[in-house]
């Protein structure tokens, strides 16, 4: 009888530091945004309700929608090229290769995951410049006029996807290959002496015993991708004008340079709805395409 | 496929005169794609490493230099030597993200223990409960987070960036996962030697669980060392700064003058990665994928 009570204990204990953390930094910012989003705040003086005021603002504010397109084509376009390249990637390297080969391709598509974006950002700055960068000079051998990568509002989320894509793709690649050693020999053994053809094999019995991957890829990419910060401020600062500037960006502008709590609350309520809403919508919908086998 | 590919693909044979097969063809061209493609992720980095040896004047070179020629050691120097405070952020990153890390790891090995290993009433439920801050990003609870801190009074200390990532439902899962693979009767057995859950954890638990802990461990000072979103919230003075923070402002004011500097910044703030990575490569992947497979 004591042992379970001091069982019982233990567990509380053990799980206290962390449950403590959660409902402080979490849970308990989380409910108070929700709050904070009905409110009128400038930091100055108290917060003031204001109803469904600040929701009022979000709808008729065409900066926001702005943001909220950019946002949701750079996660689109991010988590299609990251997660389908780290298939392609995986599967080419998941041949019968040298072992140092293998050992150094993994290095070079792995390594920048580890790099900080915003170190990321300040050496891809350099190479995108227009006019003194590496990336024009080896453009203009194939007669390609210099690019305003970073400084054009028809590049410069294009821009900052191409280096979400670079530093990123190596995390796909490597949870893709792990995936693919899984697979036994023996299933391709009888599809081939079935009189299947590779690419066949590749629909038939690659793709779908990858699904659990490509899901969480899907899943991590989305929420990553949908909260961006640091490579559109690192890279473009949201510029020209909004044209790479995100939902965290705005908010963060909103926050921490207007000081329009109760504005900024409701938009981070907005985003964490997005953001709840699809990861369901991704794992329910997940039933009809990804097998456990 | 790939692996059937392989097979054929790449291992040298005898010239038989008869042509090349499908599979090995598209395993060939599979090779000269994966490598090609190589260059652009590694380039960036020969670039980087060679423009920090290189004088300012020569920086912007076209065609780039590839390879440092000068060997100018002196940008390295001048990040030590001039009025920025460089060595002040290196330290300030090591001493946030060491903490974070040590945080982390007792934080989360011991609720993962407990998820795995103890019972209590309402386990799955809080599991579940912690599980669901992986939606819930810093960005979205910053602004009441920013109100907390400063009303505790603790805007521009290190404390608003330990507090918040001290521990983390990843690291929580990552943990449980582990402790999930010890066998429940290595700990019933101890429980009925009389021993408590604490000297369980403490003496048998922890020390299986050195791979796990590592690999936590090193990505959590990774992603602390790199990141710069709450650094960039709760910190504002020079003396406070962590690197991506202050070296990001910095290369601001400088402008893209002294880009040999920058970039020589840059190298020294890469390199405790680079070597993390080269010692315990097999512990980070295994981190980072085995959530993706075991998830």
């Amino acid at each position: 009888m004591r042992k379970a009570v001091s069982e019982k204990l233990a567990g509380y204990f053990f799980v206290g530091p962390s449950l403590v953390g959660y409902l402080a930094f979490v849970l308990g910012p989380l409910i108070a945004a929700i709050g904070l989003s009905f409110t009128h705040y400038d930091v100055l003086s108290p917060p003031r309700l204001n109803g469904f005021g600040n929701y009022a603002r979000l709808i008729a504010d065409p900066r926001l929608a702005t943001v909220y397109r950019n946002t949701a084509f750079f996660a689109l376009a991010s988590v299609s090229i990251t997660v389908s390249l780290g298939v392609l990637l995986a599967v080419a390297v998941n041949q019968r290769l040298p072992g140092p080969l293998k050992y150094a391709l993994r290095t070079a598509y792995f390594f920048p995951v580890l790099v900080g974006m915003i170190y990321a950002a300040m050496v891809w700055k350099f190479l995108f410049n227009r006019d003194l960068g590496v990336v024009n000079y080896y453009l203009h051998f194939f007669h390609v006029r210099p690019i305003a990568w970073l400084t054009s509002s028809s590049w410069a989320l294009w821009s900052v996807i191409l280096v979400y894509v670079w530093k990123n793709v190596g995390f796909t690649m490597l949870t893709t290959l792990a995936g693919l050693q899984n697979i036994s020999r023996e299933i391709y053994e009888a599809a081939r002496i079935d009189g299947a053809m590779p690419v066949t094999a590749f629909f038939r019995i690659t793709i779908p015993l990858l699904t659990p991957v490509l899901l969480f890829n899907v899943t991590i990419t989305s929420i990553n991708t949908l909260q961006e910060f640091d490579s559109m401020v690192a890279l473009t600062n949201g510029g020209p004008g909004d044209a790479s500037r995100s939902v965290v960006m705005y908010l963060y502008d909103k926050a921490f340079r207007s000081f329009d709590m109760g504005y900024a609350s409701a938009i981070a309520v907005t985003l964490f709805g997005f953001i709840g809403l699809l990861t369901l919508l991704q794992l329910w919908g997940s039933r009809s395409w990804v097998h456990y086998g | 496929m790939a692996n059937q590919l392989a097979e054929t693909a790449v291992e040298p044979r005898p010239e038989t005169g008869k042509p090349i097969s499908g599979a090995k063809l598209s395993g060939i061209i599979e090779t000269v794609i994966v490598v090609a493609g190589s260059v652009p992720m590694v380039a960036p980095f020969l670039w980087m490493f060679t423009t920090s040896l290189t004088s300012g004047a020569r920086a912007f070179d076209l065609p780039p230099n590839w390879f440092p020629k000068d060997w100018h050691f002196q940008n390295f120097l001048t990040l030590f030597q001039s009025n920025v405070p460089f060595a002040t952020f290196l330290w300030n990153s090591f001493e946030v993200a060491g903490t974070v890390t040590l945080a982390q790891l007792l934080t989360c090995s011991m609720a993962g223990y407990a998820f795995a290993h103890v019972r209590f009433r309402g386990r799955n439920g809080l599991f579940a409960l912690l599980l669901t801050s992986l939606m819930m990003p810093m960005q979205v609870t910053i602004v009441p987070l920013f109100l907390m801190m400063s009303s505790l009074g603790l805007v521009d200390t290190h404390w608003a960036i330990i507090l918040p990532l001290a521990t983390n439902a990843f690291g929580i899962f990552m943990m449980r996962q582990f402790f999930l693979t010890v066998p429940r009767e290595l700990v019933e057995a101890a429980r009925i030697d009389g021993a408590t859950q604490f000297a369980i954890f403490w003496r048998i638990a922890l020390p299986l669980a050195k791979p796990a802990l590592a690999s936590l461990g090193i990505i959590t000072f990774v992603n602390t060392w790199n990141s710069y979103f709450l650094p960039l919230v709760f910190l504002n003075s020079w003396e406070k700064m962590t690197l991506p923070l202050g070296m990001f402002a910095l290369s601001n004011v400088y402008g893209s003058g002294n880009v040999s500097v920058i970039m020589a910044a840059v190298v020294l703030a890469i390199c405790p990665l680079l070597i993390l990575f080269l010692v315990a490569q097999r512990y980070i992947i295994s981190g980072m994928v085995g959530s993706a497979i075991k998830g």
